[in-house]
């Protein structure tokens, strides 16, 4: 967003653009590890190489993109599609307020295991947690049904996860558990040290898959024709209404940007436009942050510094 | 079937074939109900050995996260608590989940810490248990406090939560969930993860177990 907006447009032509110089531009700050370097990188090469006033804010994902819309933040650092599908379908086809870089990282969700865990119960597909036999490895309450996180209540993907565990059917053997990352990482943690069976929600980049033996659940590959997602906002009975019966489409994320950037701060647009960061790149910043326990805003810095050739590249 | 299954099983098969009347319960999971049991045998088992089951046995242990030096784990599943420690590794604790330690998981700090720490019991307590009425004022801490040595009590966003790492007058129970109390640890080790955690240490109940009984 660029502060205040309303204050800039009743300004004059000549003043105006003055100001729009000097106006900050607001970073939105998702809760996982790679968006947090991300917007730190962004923040520091729009700063330092481009010379504008930043901010950085700390906004759950489904939020940043109706505060672009509003005007209160500028940059999304990881839009997620498909699962962002919708909403970016609204606000960038319908509304024209949001536009997403060319440039993606690919990406990849799953429903995981453990390798140990699929070495001693054998599951390996994930339409074998609708088997009560197999669901009840995963039962930690003596419910009868198994356990598997789908996901924070923040994410975009959780409500998804909803969909395909009732298209599977494992709704009715698996309890569906939406919590924190870090609680759900540090269940994974404790199953590793005991060997216990455990199945995740996954995604990649994620350091996960460098700390632990973490495999993806197979599943039949993606078939747009399976696939129907509503929103609550579009029909109230959207999980009844919703299908999705095979895996992910291959994911990707893109930095998405408010539109008004390429009037208001042209050469942020540009540079938002041309950043290429790459998975592996994604995957380290993700393992830093987590493991060895950097500041997001450090492992930025050091990706500025081993990189300084690319930005310099990008923001010409 | 984990150990754990087992040995609370074998107590409530105790408990059941003895009628017993004590005052003590034991959480059967496939039933969902409280199940009265004598805890002889584990006090047996624990003079016998002068320690909980090796499993529940204090010991560094190798533990591969995420999370940094000083985080606290609790796993009511399996009833270990983990504090991680640098390069890959924890000291693993037995733990026992009582009733108010049910249903709850999310992460909390640790808030502040106190020795002998003095213990009020609940309302519903004083009203059932003459003994706990005696204490409805307060009990001072010492040997017979059920809160034992120690206690680490649990904060959310600044405030008091009402759950509680604490030690605990029953040493026998760790690795079961026994009716009162929240996350107890015996005297010993609860001292011990006293003395090496600080304020503030990010502290995570897993979302499994024990964490997911609900209204029992």
């Amino acid at each position: 967003m660029i502060v205040p907006r309303t204050a800039a447009a009743a300004l004059a032509l000549v003043a105006a653009t003055a100001v729009a110089q000097a106006e900050t531009v607001i970073i939105g700050m998702p809760d996982w590890p790679s968006a947090q370097v991300t917007a730190h990188i962004i923040a520091g090469v729009v700063k330092d190489g481009l010379g504008h006033d930043v901010k950085l804010r700390e906004v759950s994902t489904v939020e940043i993109i109706g505060a672009i819309d509003r005007g209160e933040v500028d940059v999304h650092p990881e839009v997620w599609l498909p699962n962002s599908a919708a909403v970016v379908h609204e606000y960038q086809n319908v509304r024209g307020t949001l536009s997403l870089s060319p440039r993606s990282v690919a990406a990849t969700q799953h429903i995981c295991t453990t390798r140990q865990t699929q070495d001693e119960t054998g599951i390996s597909n994930l339409s074998d947690l609708s088997n009560p036999d197999v669901a009840q490895h995963f039962d930690t309450d003596a419910d009868g049904r198994g356990e598997v996180w789908i996901g924070a209540n923040t994410w975009s993907s959780t409500r998804i996860e909803r969909v395909r565990a009732k298209s599977y059917g494992y709704d009715e053997t698996m309890m569906l558990l939406t919590m924190p990352e870090d609680q759900a990482m540090a269940s994974v943690d404790v199953a590793v040290a005991l060997g216990t069976p455990i199945v995740f929600y996954c995604y990649t980049p994620h350091y996960l898959f460098a700390l632990h033996d973490v495999v993806p659940l197979s599943e039949p590959a993606y078939d747009p024709q399976t696939w129907t997602i509503l929103t609550p906002e579009e029909d109230p009975a959207w999980l009844a209404r919703s299908e999705a019966k095979t895996a992910w489409q291959p994911a990707r994320y893109h930095v998405g940007y408010a539109t008004a950037l390429k009037e208001s701060h042209g050469d942020v647009a540009q540079f938002l436009d041309k950043l290429a960061i790459s998975a592996d790149d994604a995957e380290a910043m993700s393992y830093a942050v987590h493991v060895d326990r950097k500041d997001p805003q450090e492992v930025a810095a050091a990706w500025l510094s081993d990189n300084a050739a690319r930005v310099t590249e990008w923001t010409k | 079937m984990n150990a754990l299954k087992l040995i609370a099983g074998a107590l409530m098969m105790v408990a059941l074939a003895a009628g017993s009347a004590a005052a003590t319960e034991i959480f059967d999971p496939r039933t969902k109900s409280w199940v009265r049991y004598d805890p002889s045998r584990a006090m047996r088992y624990y003079q016998a050995h002068g320690s909980v089951p090796s499993d529940f046995r204090r010991q560094v242990v190798k533990f591969r996260t995420a999370e940094k030096p000083g985080t606290i784990i609790i796993d009511g599943n399996k009833h270990f608590l983990y504090l991680v420690l640098p390069n890959f590794q924890a000291i693993r604790y037995g733990i026992g989940v009582g009733r108010e330690g049910f249903g709850w998981a999310g992460i909390v700090t640790v808030g502040r810490k106190a020795k002998w720490p003095r213990w009020t019991p609940p309302a519903e307590m004083v009203a059932r248990d003459p003994k706990a009425a005696k204490w409805a004022g307060g009990m001072p801490g010492g040997p017979e406090n059920p809160l034992g040595a120690r206690a680490l009590y649990l904060y959310e966003g600044g405030r008091d939560t009402i759950y509680r790492i604490h030690g605990t007058n029953q040493p026998w129970s760790i690795g079961l969930d026994i009716s009162s109390g929240c996350i107890r640890m015996n005297n010993d080790d609860v001292t011990d993860l006293y003395e090496r955690v600080k304020p503030g240490a990010k502290v995570i109940v897993l979302m499994q177990g024990a964490a997911l009984y609900r209204g029992v």
